[in-house]
């Protein structure tokens, strides 16, 4: 009897703590009344009482607190303070980490935040949750700047009805970085047009692989070299999963260049996989005798096989920079091409949030950032060779000749590559999808399953993530 | 006299409602940072959450999906596979030491600073751990693999944790590597409470090393054993960050190579936060919270049955 | 007795004994030696010689993250949180192991079932929870949560039930003293040793707490270790250079190690401790 008491004792307090609790959250709620609701902000968001105009800069502290998944915003939080009276914070969060930690605070209602950012598979569930400002509204008028950036860019930044809510500074299509004095050795040129048509489709890729082996180099130096060309294609349309032929095609390529050693099996940025930009790597097979641990005895192995080049990464346009830090001896060396699709990766969109009361200085530190020509100059030299998204910048220096590259322009090639997107294929359900793949893929490469099994498996997968998707299987 | 016995009677219940005054800031702190949030979770649990927007009741749906998905099963399989190879490893190696130092033949010495030594890997996170072991046992450039192939004790690398017959193992084998120190410490403390009186009085019936250690310790060190193997189970249902750090080639929910190293809470990981499916998520830790609760329920059963 | 052949198999058992210690020290030593490596040298192949990159991996490191400001930090957690657990873990082991009152058992009862709970499983509310109580970006819930700590208090009821004799609180109680006189003049003094065990397993938990920290703290100059660490992981810039990397997990272990050397009497004892008790 006691027992029972204390037990519905017990209960009643905690229930009346979780009304405090929501109480509380109204309380806010009320106090902040040109805040949004926070629970759905999307549907607000675009309510006239909440204009920029009444809540903008509220806090008038000359304070811009931004959350970015790259070192890249604080160098243009540093540039944008030079001129501007007002004090950025940037807060750099693991990738990894990212969505959870923006969700739960803009889902409590934080005001800060202000400027916050998102990766193009994170968008969409960003944009349905209504973390965006709407910049299509006054007084930012976002669509009066949309001939002035690259057409893919402004269309990742869009939601679902269209509405701007992110612009990034950078454009990110990805292309093959080969080295020319390789491509000279094996190939007997080096001209970007002609490299690119030993990566034209998967097979093809199979074949230059081979060659390249042969000639005691390979082709690349991870696994994960195609990620970024793995198809063109949605994995989801209408609510369906559709697995195109170029994704089969992609997988029987990834099994042949596992199955016939065809790479270097570094991690994909491990410290293996970045060594090799700049000179050979031990390739340790089982004929290999070489002593690792005695540097004389290694460089005299280099010889012997028992270490190898690598001929190319497949990286997107800010791959430069990460060669650019890399390359070393071998700068000057390199060329960049096509690869088999179309394909980017990554790229900072930069929007505005919801519940953020320093909007009016939030827009123009993402004007700053994405639509002057100024930035975009200084940008460009700072960072030497990251493409941006602006294109009257992207005009000016499409001559620019990058040395890394012997002088290659490559603004007006990652331009090419950028135009030939179709954005429109990617989908929040992409990361899981794409892992269920690679799952398929390990196993077939490894033996472990059939073909078959691996494929049905990859079905079983994908609807037991996402219930709500059609499937149909082959 | 009757009344003096009131006397101490209400005493006693005065000073027994102090005992509420002691209680009442871990109750309160409680009930608000641990109760609360779990609650809050169990209503989740019935509704279609997604991390953002008005949760919709779904009743108990997202558990008759938890009991239908193959793949959270495949993953609490992975689970058990990995602690059952780890707790082997784990108990295994800290026995050995426990018989070899209360050996009463060989007396070895300096049990403090092995015991000392043997606990030191528990001491670093376990993401340092992790990042540890991935570059040693990286496949083509680890030093593991230098090191076996220099001493001639293999001849190719062995991919240790891109080969799905390999993988679970080596994570069981680090977190055996990890923990083994704390069972030995706990091992150790049991044999110790054993009097050598035991021991030394069936020496001198004349009994053997081994005749001694299966009548006198493991008899006697049965429930610590007993103990040790179910707390290991709660904990290594729980089994997040070794295998979410340690499998590649990034990391994540995955569970690479193939999904083997997927556990049962990298997968409530992977809808609450990677695929935005809170209520689903909380349906998983609730199904994995009801496991463990049966089991420990068998576990204080089973070592009252001991006593 | 002491035959060589006896001889011989001790030594070859402390030889294996020696082996498995090197086994557990060899990690900190590469961890060590390779954050005096540069990264080129790291890949290139493996050596228990020390190299001579200390300096420039120490700037490199210290360009991107002040990792000593993370350790303060951590420190301003990890210190409090620790003595709150400490002191009210041990009041409420004691209320619950020696006074009868209502709602005693129940509270144990929900406080073992609180030890099975996954961590994840709470996370979201606690958060929500934060955001309500407007304490995001703020060390109070890192560490006024120490509070009820539900594992401290479980293993401390025990200790209390093994090591102090009702008698004693009686004889002071006939004295006259109150009650929470007893508690910090008599019975405490008896915990401490109890009390410094779990102290020191809670001041390494909250030191090597990385989720909580890094959901709630949002400014960089708050960040406590871990989640510096964990960024350094996010630099790409650091990523072609391991040996930064290294050099800062080290820095990040040895308070751990140097609180292990004083300690490690305490730590043993509370894991044999425990282990007996059931």
């Amino acid at each position: 009897m006691k027992l029972k008491k204390v037990v519905s004792a017990l209960l009643v307090s905690t229930m009346l703590l979780s009304c405090v609790a929501c109480g509380n959250n109204k309380n806010t709620d009320d106090a902040n009344k040109d805040n949004n609701d926070t629970k759905t902000p999307n549907t607000e968001a675009a309510d006239d009482n909440n204009t920029p105009d009444d809540s903008a800069d509220a806090t008038g502290d000359g304070k811009l607190v931004i959350w970015t998944l790259a070192a890249d915003l604080e160098q243009f939080a540093e540039k944008y303070m030079e001129s501007h009276d007002v004090e950025v914070e940037t807060v750099v969060i693991e990738p990894a980490n990212y969505p959870t930690k923006v969700q739960t605070a803009l889902n409590g209602g934080q005001t800060e935040p202000d400027i916050i950012v998102g990766e193009p598979q994170m968008l969409e569930d960003f944009f349905d949750a209504g973390y965006f400002e709407d910049l299509n509204q006054a007084p930012y008028n976002a669509q009066d700047y949309a001939d002035q950036i690259v057409d893919y860019v402004w269309e990742v930044g869009q939601d679902a009805d269209g509405i701007q809510r992110a612009i990034s500074y950078q454009i990110t299509p990805a292309g093959f970085y080969y080295r020319r004095d390789i491509a000279q050795e094996v190939f007997g040129t080096e001209d970007p047009e002609e490299i690119g048509k030993l990566f034209k489709d998967y097979p093809t890729i199979l074949e230059t692989a081979k060659t390249l082996k042969d000639k005691g180099y390979r082709i690349f130096a991870s696994d994960g070299e195609l990620n970024f060309f793995s198809g063109n294609t949605a994995w989801v349309v209408d609510n369906k999963l559709t697995v195109s032929e170029q994704r089969y095609a992609y997988m029987d390529l990834c099994v042949e260049l596992y199955k016939q050693d065809l790479t270097a099996y570094a991690a994909q940025w491990s410290t293996p996989w970045y060594q090799a930009m700049s000179g050979p790597v031990p390739v340790l097979t089982a004929d290999s005798d070489v002593n690792v641990w005695d540097a004389t005895e290694f460089a005299s192995a280099t010889e012997g096989g028992a270490t190898t080049e690598i001929f190319a990464y497949g990286l997107p346009a800010w791959g430069v920079l990460t060669m650019r830090d890399n390359v070393g001896e071998t700068s000057g060396k390199w060329g960049v091409c096509a690869g088999p699709t179309y394909g980017f990766s990554g790229g900072t969109y930069i929007g505005i949030s919801s519940n953020s009361e320093r909007k009016d200085t939030a827009w123009d530190f993402l004007k700053f950032c994405t639509l002057n020509e100024e930035t975009a100059d200084w940008w460009i030299e700072k960072s030497e060779g990251d493409t941006v998204s602006l294109l009257s910048a992207l005009e000016k220096h499409k001559d620019d000749g990058n040395e890394v590259y012997g002088g290659q322009h490559l603004y007006s090639f990652w331009l090419e590559q950028a135009e030939g997107l179709d954005y429109s294929v990617v989908t929040r359900y992409d990361t899981a999808i794409g892992n269920a793949w690679s799952n398929a893929i390990t196993a077939i490469k490894t033996d472990e399953k059939s073909k078959e099994d691996a494929i049905a498996g990859f079905y079983d997968e994908v609807e037991a993530t996402y219930p709500e998707l059609t499937i149909e299987r082959e | 006299m009757a009344k003096n016995q009131v006397m101490t009677k209400s005493k006693q219940r005065n000073r027994n409602n102090v005992a509420y005054l002691f209680v009442l800031p871990f109750v309160v702190v409680f009930l608000i940072f641990s109760v609360y949030p779990v609650l809050r979770t169990l209503y989740l649990s019935f509704t279609s959450y997604k991390g953002f927007g008005d949760p919709v009741w779904l009743g108990l749906d997202n558990y008759k999906r938890v009991l239908t998905d193959k793949f959270f099963w495949r993953a609490f399989g992975n689970t058990l596979k990995i602690w059952g190879v780890n707790i082997i490893v784990q108990l295994g190696l800290a026995f050995l030491l426990t018989i070899l130092f209360s050996d009463i033949k060989y007396k070895m010495r300096g049990l403090p600073i092995f015991r000392a030594i043997y606990y030191l890997p528990n001491l670093i996170a376990c993401t340092s751990v992790a990042f540890l072991f991935k570059t040693l046992l990286d496949w083509k450039y680890g030093s593991v693999n230098q090191m076996l192939i220099s001493a001639g004790i293999t001849s190719t690398q062995i991919n240790w944790l891109g080969d799905v017959n390999i993988a679970p193992y080596v994570i069981s084998i680090v977190g055996a590597w990890m923990w083994f120190g704390n069972s030995f410490i706990v091992l150790m403390a049991g044999v110790q409470g054993i009097s050598t009186d035991y021991f030394e009085a069936a020496a001198i019936d004349g009994c053997g090393r081994w005749t001694r250690f299966f009548k006198i310790t493991i008899p006697l060190l049965k429930p610590i054993l007993l103990y040790t193997c179910i707390t290991s189970l709660i904990g290594g249902l729980q089994l997040f960050d070794l295998p979410y750090l340690m499998n590649g080639p990034q990391g994540g929910t995955a569970g690479q190579p193939n999904g083997v190293l997927q556990t049962a809470v990298m997968y409530l990981y992977k809808f609450g936060f990677e695929t935005r499916q809170t209520g689903y998520a909380s349906a998983i830790a609730y199904t994995l919270f009801i496991i463990i609760l049966i089991v420990s329920i068998i576990q204080f059963k089973w070592l009252g049955k001991e006593d | 007795m002491n035959t060589v052949g006896y001889k011989i198999k001790k030594g070859i058992l402390y030889l294996l004994l020696i082996i498995l210690a090197l086994l557990c020290l060899l990690p900190f030593l590469l961890m060590m030696i390779n954050s005096t490596r540069s990264g080129v040298e790291i890949t290139t192949g493996f050596t228990f010689i020390p190299s001579s990159h200390l300096k420039e991996n120490w700037e490199q490191l210290f360009k991107f993250v002040n990792l000593f400001r993370g350790m303060g930090n951590s420190l301003l957690v990890a210190v409090p949180a620790t003595i709150l657990c400490g002191y009210f873990s041990s009041i409420t082991a004691y209320a619950l192991a020696m006074y009868k009152f209502k709602g005693n058992k129940l509270i144990f009862i929900v406080n073992v079932l609180f030890m099975m709970i996954p961590a994840q499983l709470s996370l979201i509310g606690f958060y929500n929870l934060c955001m309500t109580l407007g304490l995001v970006n703020s060390y109070i819930p890192l560490i006024i949560p120490a509070v009820a700590a539900p594992g401290t208090v479980f293993f401390l009821r025990q200790y209390v039930q093994a090591t102090l004799s009702p008698a004693l609180i009686e004889a002071a109680r006939i004295d006259g003293a109150g009650e929470l006189r007893i508690f910090h003049k008599i019975v405490f003094p008896i915990m401490i040793p109890g009390v410094a065990t779990m102290s020191i397993g809670a001041f390494i938990g909250n030191w090597n707490n990385y989720l909580t920290p890094l959901i709630l703290l949002n400014n960089p100059e708050k960040m406590t270790l871990p989640v510096m660490i964990s960024t350094l992981n996010a630099a790409t810039d650091l990523q072609s250079n391991q040996g930064a990397i290294y050099l800062g997990v080290a820095i990040s272990v040895i308070p751990i190690l140097i609180s292990f050397c004083f300690f490690s009497k305490y730590i043993i004892s509370s894991i044999s401790a425990g282990g007996v008790k059931e």
